[in-house]
């Protein structure tokens, strides 16, 4: 047998080159290199006219994935880091929030090609 | 004239990571290793050492410490004995998928049950697929080399992987023997200051350790085994700048000892080595041409090297000191990747192993004969008829 040489380089397409250790520069607000929506099924849906504005979602919310705009005075959903575990559609006082499967939605993540 | 001390393996491991200048250790009590941090916690309690000594509240916590303190751009240092080493095992993928070069030192100890303090490599063995460096020392100076050297081959840019630096409790761990001390500019030469190309920094926030995707896991774990093919080519240069530096005459990955015209040879890592020398020259007195192979470094395995010198021989006997029950071989690990690396060598030489010392009991020169038996028949007619001996029982030797 020919005595191999040691060092064998593997060459990895672009596409799927990671970072040395997979280190990533810290998020500054968002993540965009782990996008989480792609895991629901299911989505809340607000109704603005019954939202007083209470926060519970926000404050429950694990992914802070609500937020108050403050200038429209309504709240506002995240559709890419929302993982669908509808904390927020359990805590609301006032039953604005709604439970709606992401067939419905034409840009819902179970219809996308690739999910992220 | 080098300084020369009398230490026990504990004691010199210690200062060779004193010599290492290591920042940060982090320590929890479990025999055998102990002894390396009674004697760091005092050089750093007198102030010849300037490191952070950090208690863990276990092994776990242990590795969690050394790693981090490695992603801060800290030369770290840890270490652990037996249960200790497999306590922390999920610490070592994520610090060598990190490529965050910390080094643990072992001083091997039994597994339970029921509890044995001996020494047995199945401990740290058990870790050899976790993406660490990992070699045996023989002797209380090779224990003290290999803590410098591992350092310098770990935190070479090419590689960046932890490192398990072991040696046989007790059998090294705590018998005494000649260290020739080296110079502390002499390994300031040697051994840079540790530069991690992404080290934490307050004003450039970065994540260790995120969560990846499916689709990303080939590429980091072909990432991690990139590092291991480049490894044993950084090996060679490091060995090789040691030994010039310092005046040793370490072999990269094979020590041979007694092999010209040998028919045979135990295949060997640690301690025990030192009665296999032994045996080896009584042996040759009565004509037997017996020889050792001392492998240094389990991983990354010197696949080349070792069909290269192996294929010499008729007949190699592994002297297994860890278990893999239900292997393919049925008993030990070693002889798993010398068969494997043998495999495309023309006339390869007959393979058996001999579980042997498990437990921590001493392997005798009376073992190694009974050994030797088995291995020159294997020479004579080419093959063997067991793929392990358990020494000592019945159907071993």
């Amino acid at each position: 047998m020919s005595k191999k040489k040691y060092c064998e380089k593997f060459s990895v397409p672009e596409h799927l080159q990671v970072p040395l250790g997979a280190c990533i520069p810290a998020p500054v607000k968002e993540q965009r290199a782990m996008i989480t929506g792609n895991w629901r099924t299911e989505r809340p849906v607000i109704d603005h006219e019954k939202c007083n504005l209470c926060l519970n979602c926000f404050i429950f919310c694990p992914d802070s994935s609500w937020h108050l705009d403050e200038e429209e005075e309504r709240m506002v959903w995240n559709a890419d880091f929302c993982k669908g575990c509808l904390l927020c559609v359990a805590e609301c006082d006032v039953d604005c929030l709604s439970v709606e499967n992401e067939l419905n939605f034409k840009g819902g993540v179970v219809r996308l090609d690739k999910p992220y | 004239m080098a300084k020369e001390m009398f230490l026990a393996g504990c004691s010199a491991a210690a200062y060779g990571a004193a010599l290492a200048r290591v920042e940060v250790i982090s320590s929890f009590p479990i025999r055998p290793y102990t002894g390396i941090m009674m004697e760091l916690s005092k050089l750093v309690a007198n102030g010849e050492l300037d490191a952070e000594f950090v208690h863990g509240e276990g092994e776990h916590a242990q590795v969690a410490i050394a790693y981090g303190a490695a992603a801060a751009g800290a030369r770290a240092y840890t270490g652990s004995s037996g249960v200790g080493v497999t306590y922390a095992m999920e610490c070592y993928s994520p610090a060598s998928g990190g490529r965050l070069p910390c080094q643990m030192a072992i001083a091997d100890r039994a597994l339970d049950p029921p509890g044995d303090f001996g020494s047995e490599h199945t401990d740290v063995m058990s870790c050899r697929d976790q993406g660490w460096i990992m070699g045996w020392a023989e002797t209380p100076q090779e224990i003290l080399d290999n803590t410098i050297i591992y350092y310098r081959i770990g935190e070479d840019p090419r590689v960046l992987l932890p490192q398990f630096s072991c040696q046989d409790g007790y059998f090294v761990s705590h018998i005494p023997g000649k260290v020739v001390m080296p110079e502390q500019s002499q390994v300031d030469e040697f051994l840079p200051p540790y530069k991690h190309p992404h080290a934490l920094d307050p004003t450039k926030p970065i994540s260790h350790g995120p969560q990846i995707y499916p689709d990303q896991g080939p590429a980091i774990n072909l990432q991690r085994a990139q590092a291991f093919l480049d490894t044993p080519a950084v090996i060679e240069e490091v060995i090789d700048d040691y030994n010039r530096i310092f005046g040793r005459d370490y072999s990269p990955f094979l020590e041979e000892y007694r092999t010209d015209d040998a028919d045979f040879v135990f295949f060997i890592q640690g301690g025990h080595a030192r009665t296999a020398r032994y045996a080896v020259n009584h042996l040759r007195e009565k004509g037997v041409k017996a020889g050792m192979v001392k492998l240094r470094f389990v991983r990354p395995f010197p696949t080349e090297a070792v069909a290269e010198t192996l294929s010499k021989f008729k007949a190699v006997g592994c002297v297994e000191n860890s278990t893999s029950y239900g292997g393919a071989m049925k008993g030990g690990n070693l002889i798993h990747e010398v068969r494997s690396a043998l495999y495309d060598v023309d006339n390869p030489p007959a393979v058996t192993s001999f579980m042997a010392g498990l437990g921590g009991e001493v392997v005798s020169l009376d073992e190694f004969y009974s050994m030797a038996k088995v291995l020159a028949e294997a020479a004579k007619t080419g093959k063997v008829d067991q793929y392990v001996y358990w020494v000592n029982f019945d159907h071993g030797v």
